[in-house]
């Protein structure tokens, strides 16, 4: 067994259920979808991104490229919620949400193409 | 770029992970904890305000408890976090200084830098491998005739102290090995670069020279290669495999000495010719043809002694080696620095003595004794360090081999004026009168001082007059070149045109007359004016036709139209 792929399929897969535990509810309403679960999803997704750095093969490329997606997909959904919450005078609408969730769901995918391309790696090595 | 990115993505991986696991667990932490606002009411702390208060504490920049004062639970828990926090920090930052300051990583840099500078290179250069006293002469030999250079040095201090000087800061250097084939690629070997002309390869080791001829060869069997070559054996094998100019200093220097002994004029000539331009023109030298000793006959001796015996002139040698002394009768046992050796060589009746040594000291010591015992002799001497030049200057010798000067000169006359070699085997294979014709017509527009040589080619934009002659239909002659044509009265511009080359055709000292045409390759000595004015009469279009025609040329199609209907009534 070899602990860094434990710790890289760790934060991989985390990345993936956390986002996945964001997305999933009513799209818009506010009960379904906590901050702290965004927050750490962005967190965990760029943890990921790190551990990825510095892997120069072909799978390597891609899984990162996958990975900086989802970044950006929940950065910018972080943010929004920050300026709708704090800056906006108008404050958490049902339209906002539904923008952020969707934008999270938008991350899931990229994380779900990074779990698959990690599985299909894992599964084509054998020894 | 590439390298430095990933680089830099490796070694941070740790302390950025480590960074933001301890950055969101606090923060989760301060929004769990409940707050109170100025008035004692309990609030829950916004997730803006626990990001930042845990960045602003994080970093140590400290602003104090934000928005209100913190509870003791509060305090307690920022307590907990602090030092965590603080470390990750901290961890992170130095783990990034500590890349730029680490050696690989600046090794990694450097090689991206050069790498760009090469590709910014715009016009014509020279790879230059090695940059030591030679190399540093040639690459500043070769800027001032607008020709760059980029550079490959084994040492690190000769790199940091080239950033440091004017001439040669802005120029692409590497501290590398010279043979290592990634960076003479990336120099300049590599196809994709077009303004490479060729390599220099003057590191002070033949081995390591032949290492880059053969790997320029073949990578790049098209670019020109120079290399130093200090044995025969050596200079051999590069000729084997086309090097193109192998440069053997000794060799270049045996035959100097033995035009000096068997003509001076072409002596001479090849002295002006080579010479730093703007240097006072030297006297004509006349060595002795009686008697002469040679002292020291190893590698610099052998060449000297076989130019000698070709010339015919007779001497005795001087050597510290019985197996050389046994080699040769008639020779003395001795280093030739006691007046005792040099006396039993005869000294007394000898014409000329050549101090050929591998010690600058005892060469020095040679010279000094046998002029104290004969001072009408004529005395060649060989300096190896360049450093002691102000010591041979001082010596009263009248010919010094300078390694490193003979080695950059006949080197930048290859590089920069490829004719030259050309013009200066014709001119030995000639009699006297040839090149006492050419230092006439030379002394006649040099006032004094050496001459600078340059190349044209008649083609691209230098073709534009001699193309604007033809749709005129005048011939452009070689004398329309040699009048400087902004002047209205004749003004015949200082410089003598000493070849032409036109596909195989080659014309030594070709006459005035003689026609220019597209394509033409023309070699000039003279005073670097005369140059900026015939390129000045090459690329503007009407200048050399008013010059062939007599009459001044109108610039615009139409008013060129009517003045040609005009000359054909």
């Amino acid at each position: 067994m070899n602990f860094e792929k434990v710790v890289f399929g760790f934060f991989i897969v985390l990345a993936l259920t956390l986002n996945f535990g964001f997305f999933v509810g009513d799209i818009d309403n506010p009960y379904h979808h906590h901050p702290i679960e965004l927050c750490a999803a962005l967190a965990v997704s760029l943890i990921a991104t790190i551990i990825k750095f510095g892997d120069r093969s072909q799978m390597g490329a891609v899984l990162l490229a996958t990975s900086l997606v989802a970044d950006l997909q929940l950065a910018i959904a972080a943010f929004i919620w920050g300026y709708t919450v704090n800056v906006s005078d108008a404050g958490m609408t049902n339209e906002t949400l539904a923008s952020i969730v969707s934008l999270s769901g938008g991350a899931l995918l990229a994380n779900l193409v990074s779990v698959t391309l990690l599985v299909a790696e894992t599964i084509s090595i054998r020894r | 770029m590439n390298d430095i990115v990933w680089l830099t993505m490796r070694r941070m991986r740790a302390p950025l992970i480590a960074l933001i696991l301890v950055y969101v667990l606090s923060v989760f932490g301060m929004l769990a904890i409940p707050g109170q606002d100025q008035n004692g009411n309990p609030i829950q702390v916004n997730f803006l305000e626990a990001l930042y208060f845990v960045a602003v504490m994080a970093t140590t920049i400290g602003f104090g408890e934000i928005p209100h004062s913190f509870t003791d639970a509060q305090r307690l828990y920022t307590y907990m976090i602090l030092f965590p926090n603080v470390v990750a920090w901290l961890y992170s930052v130095g783990t990034l200084i500590g890349l730029f300051i680490d050696p690989q990583f600046r090794a990694v840099l450097a090689l991206s830098r050069f790498k760009r500078q090469v590709r910014r290179i715009r016009g014509p250069y020279y790879i230059v491998c090695g940059f030591g006293y030679t190399g540093r002469m040639i690459v500043a030999g070769l800027l001032k005739r607008g020709i760059g250079a980029a550079v490959i040095e084994r040492e690190q201090k000769i790199i940091q102290s080239m950033a440091l000087s004017e001439r040669f800061a802005h120029l692409p250097a590497i501290v590398g090995s010279v043979t290592d084939q990634d960076l003479l690629d990336m120099a300049g070997l590599n196809p994709a670069i077009e303004n490479c002309l060729g390599v220099i390869a003057i590191t002070n080791k033949d081995h390591v020279n032949l290492t880059i001829a053969i790997t320029t060869k073949l990578l790049r069997p098209d670019l020109p290669v120079m290399a130093r070559a200090e044995t025969r054996r050596v200079v051999h094998n590069m000729l084997s495999f086309g090097t193109d100019h192998p440069v053997d200093p000794y060799t270049i220097f045996a035959e100097r000495l033995y035009l000096a002994l068997k003509s001076p004029a072409k002596y001479l000539l090849q002295d002006w010719l080579i010479s730093v331009p703007g240097t006072r023109l030297r006297e004509e030298m006349r060595p002795p043809d009686g008697h002469w000793i040679l002292a020291g006959i190893g590698r610099f001796g052998s060449r000297m002694a076989a130019a000698l015996d070709r010339a015919g002139v007779d001497y005795t040698v001087i050597d510290v080696h019985p197996d050389r002394v046994k080699a040769r009768p008639d020779s003395v046992l001795g280093r030739g620095t006691e007046a005792a050796t040099l006396e039993a060589a005869g000294i007394l009746e000898a014409e000329g003595i050549i101090a050929g040594t591998g010690d600058d000291m005892d060469n020095l010591s040679i010279v000094m004794t046998a002029l104290e015992l004969n001072p009408n002799l004529f005395v060649v001497s060989r300096q190896e360090s360049p450093d002691n030049d102000a010591l041979f200057d001082a010596s009263k010798a009248d010919l010094v081999a300078r390694r490193s000067l003979i080695l950059a000169r006949r080197i930048l006359a290859v590089a920069t004026t490829p004719l030259l070699p050309v013009f200066n085997e014709h001119m030995v294979h000639q009699d006297e009168k040839f090149a006492r014709k050419v230092e006439d017509q030379l002394e006649e527009v040099l006032n004094g001082y050496s001459p600078s040589l340059w190349t044209i080619d008649i083609e691209n934009e230098l073709a534009q007059s001699v193309r604007a002659a033809r749709q005129e239909g005048v011939d452009i002659r070689l004398e329309h070149l040699l009048v400087n044509s902004r002047m209205p009265e004749m003004h015949r511009l200082p410089c003598v045109c000493l070849m032409m080359e036109r596909d195989s055709l080659r014309l030594f000292l070709p006459k005035p007359s003689q026609e220019l045409m597209h394509g033409d390759r023309l070699l000039f000595a003279g005073r670097g004016q005369a140059r900026r004015e015939m390129i000045f009469s090459l690329t503007e279009p009407a200048a050399l036709v008013s010059l062939a025609t007599g009459r001044p040329q109108p610039r615009g199609i139409l008013m060129r139209r009517i003045a040609r209907k005009r000359a054909a009534d």
